[in-house]
């Protein structure tokens, strides 16, 4: 049963990922180049452009892997007591998870961009007199509006994996805990939060592959130069000279390595956690 | 978090809406041309017809489905071709027209180009619309039917000795692609905003550094971000005339460093103080419709006439040209040498060359494109017919936009222009 499946996958995924492969090397036979060098990698390696592209690229999966753990941490915690509303308050918290992360981008352009819904209201309290004067939270240096998306949507995916998992762990034990006479933040601190530290791990390293390999929201939101490395490889890919490809699929290869390493971090904690 | 939701549905609501009746029949397409078309006099059949005739095309042609790869950034010009077009199609030739929409053409060009790859004989796309250097990039890897556009009927409406239709960026068409629409490229401006625009590139220069945070253009490789580029180039550089001939990188280094100095030069008057750049045209569109910038530009100089009949510009939008000349240029259709219904492209080909198709397309309330056609060539009744077409408030007159034509450069010259401007401007 397995072996079906699995060869579907292997013959899909790892055809393309060997084509990339090639490619990245400079096997372009369709522009007659089929000598394998390392060009590519050099040249990428080699220009300032690149580390920029990366540096923005590890700025907005690291900070909103952060944003979104620690906010999806606190949901949670919130969530998990009973309270009246607590399955409508769940409901709404759980209404953008079906929601693409394309029309999320749309979205944040509608509310931050200078000339977005926030902008208007502003402009009709009379805090900016035009346009410009409101911050620039999309297009912008810092990623503002990238990392926005992303938190709408993480936080989500965070807190319902850790409401999961305090499911499972239950109250015995910060009971013991608080019968030892344990505070709430010793409580939170030193028995709750080991607990839910391998689910923490996991939901955030998900999280941060996603965000680091992701294309569409830099490519709506993202200012143009320097961009992040997905868009980059977009760019070098539909560039009209074919042999730029070797390039945008370097960037490819550089990209799967990086979740490839994160996919191993991810088994072993899981299945650390597991025993 | 609900609102917003509304709000999307809202925006799916209205984008169904305007589909169905994008598709409604349009009344235009109810006046058949009734008489069997044949082909020029004289012209070569395409290979792989060489002894048939234009009527075994179209009989070939019935029932096929062409898919048509386009740039789907324009939602008049998608329901013109989803809506008329398809329609006209079905009806006349019983073909089904399937619009493929595309951000960037380059991305179907790479289709095409993995395809080839993968050494299918058949592939997936019939049809694309195109122009510069992706016609380049396909003509390098032979993967082009024809040559067809000779023998198409419609193509004795064509100029065959005007070189905006016969060359392409430079090179030859040889009749691998057959022309679709014409361009010329105007300046767009809010008179309610700015009164009198500055009508030459010093002038806009000025008029930049005068007023920081209310202009910008659209990044390259944006094609309308590549023609405002260009045309500073040409200013900067002393004229274009230099770059017209093979690509010499000597010529390149010695001239181009003017233009940069210029663009740089306006750098920090630019929206957002030149920090970031439009990514696209479609982006520039709504920083001008929004109201961030005071200048929009495009290759259609009736797209400010159709946006404002759309409702997305003021009513006190305009355009201009530079008193330099503007550029111009023309777009087409080709067929992959891998298609799999080269008949019915042909007969789509042909269709979009014919005079109703043409005047149709011409009209601002459908598209506003200007035709590739020699209007003073078509019988005398489609004369009468374009002459009657709206001009639209903002579009200059005919006489204005073709006082004094800049060509474009070849695909060579411009690809360098686009990865200096990257260099030396965006990352500088």
């Amino acid at each position: 049963m397995l072996a079906p499946a699995l060869s579907v996958v292997l013959l899909l995924f790892g055809s393309g990922l060997l084509l990339a492969v090639l490619q990245s090397f400079g096997y372009l036979p369709f522009i007659g180049r089929t000598t394998l060098t390392l060009d590519a990698y050099r040249d990428l390696l080699g220009s300032r452009a690149f580390y920029q592209s990366l540096g923005i690229s590890l700025w907005v999966a690291g900070v909103s892997t952060l944003l979104a753990t620690l906010l999806g941490l606190a949901v949670a915690l919130l969530l998990r007591r009973p309270f009246s509303g607590r399955r409508r308050a769940l409901f709404l918290f759980q209404l953008n998870l079906p929601i693409p992360h394309l029309v999320g981008g749309v979205g944040i352009l509608l509310l931050l961009g200078q000339s977005g819904l926030l902008a208007r209201a502003a402009y009709a309290v009379g805090l900016i007199a035009q346009p410009a004067d409101f911050p620039a939270l999309i297009y912008d240096r810092f990623a503002i509006g990238i990392i926005a998306e992303y938190l709408w949507k993480e936080t989500v995916f965070m807190a319902l994996v850790l409401l999961g998992a305090l499911r499972t762990i239950g109250d015995e034990w910060e009971q013991a805990a608080a019968t030892l006479g344990a505070s709430a933040w010793q409580r939170f601190r030193h028995v709750l939060l080991p607990l839910l530290r391998p689910s923490l791990r996991a939901a955030s390293i998900l999280i941060f592959a996603f965000s680091f390999g992701a294309f569409e929201i830099p490519y709506l939101l993202g200012q143009r130069f320097p961009s992040a490395l997905p868009v980059v490889a977009y760019r070098r890919y539909t560039d009209v000279d074919l042999a730029a490809r070797a390039e945008a699929m370097a960037i490819a290869v550089m990209l799967s390595l990086v979740s490839l390493v994160l996919i191993v971090i991810y088994g072993r904690w899981t299945t650390r956690a597991a025993v | 978090m609900t609102r917003l939701l509304t709000l999307f549905l809202l925006i799916a609501l209205f984008a169904v809406v305007a589909c169905s009746a994008g598709r409604s029949p349009n009344a235009d397409s109810t006046t058949t041309a009734t008489e069997p078309q044949v082909a020029p006099a004289g012209a070569a059949p395409p290979p792989g017809y060489e002894s048939g005739t234009w009527a075994e095309i179209v009989d070939e042609a019935r029932g096929q489905t062409v898919t048509f790869h386009m740039w789907g950034g324009q939602e008049n010009i998608n329901r013109w071709v989803t809506g008329y077009a398809a329609t006209a199609l079905k009806e006349q030739y019983g073909i089904e027209l399937v619009q493929v929409p595309v951000a960037d053409i380059a991305e179907s060009v790479n289709k095409l180009v993995g395809e080839a790859e993968a050494g299918r004989a058949e592939g997936t796309v019939d049809l694309l619309w195109i122009n510069g250097e992706n016609f380049a990039t396909l003509r390098q890897a032979d993967l082009l039917y024809g040559p067809f556009a000779q023998y198409l009927p419609n193509s004795q409406y064509v100029d065959r000795d005007d070189p905006s239709v016969s060359y392409d960026l430079g090179l030859p068409t040889d009749d691998y692609e057959s022309p679709w629409g014409k361009a010329h490229y105007v300046m767009i401006y809010d008179s309610a905003r700015v009164a009198e625009p500055p009508r030459s590139i010093d002038g806009l220069v000025a008029w930049v550094k005068a007023h920081p945070g209310q202009f910008t253009y659209p990044a390259p490789p944006d094609f309308t971000g590549v023609g405002f580029v260009l045309q500073l180039c040409y200013h900067a550089t002393g004229g274009h005339e230099q770059f017209l001939g093979d690509f010499d990188q000597a010529l390149f280094d010695a001239t181009l460093p003017a233009c940069w100095a210029l663009l740089n030069e306006i750098e920090p008057f630019l929206w957002r103080e030149g920090a970031t750049y439009p990514e696209s045209h479609a982006a520039q569109q709504n920083l001008f419709a929004n109201g961030e910038v005071s200048f929009d530009m495009a290759w259609n100089p009736s797209e400010a006439s159709a946006f404002i009949e759309a409702g997305r510009f003021p009513e006190s939008t305009r355009t201009f040209v530079f008193d330099q000349g503007t550029l111009s240029n023309a777009h087409f259709l080709a067929i992959p040498a891998n298609a799999p219904h080269k008949a019915a492209a042909m007969v789509v080909a042909n269709f979009m060359l014919s005079p109703e198709a043409q005047q149709s397309k011409a009209d601002i309330a459908n598209w506003g494109d200007l035709p590739a056609v020699s209007v003073s060539q078509l019988p005398q009744a489609w004369q009468d017919a374009f002459a009657e077409l709206p001009r639209g408030v903002a579009t200059l007159p005919n006489e204005e936009l073709t006082r004094k034509i800049v060509p474009e450069l070849p695909a060579p010259w411009r690809v360098a222009i686009e990865e200096g401007w990257q260099r030396e401007v965006l990352q500088k």
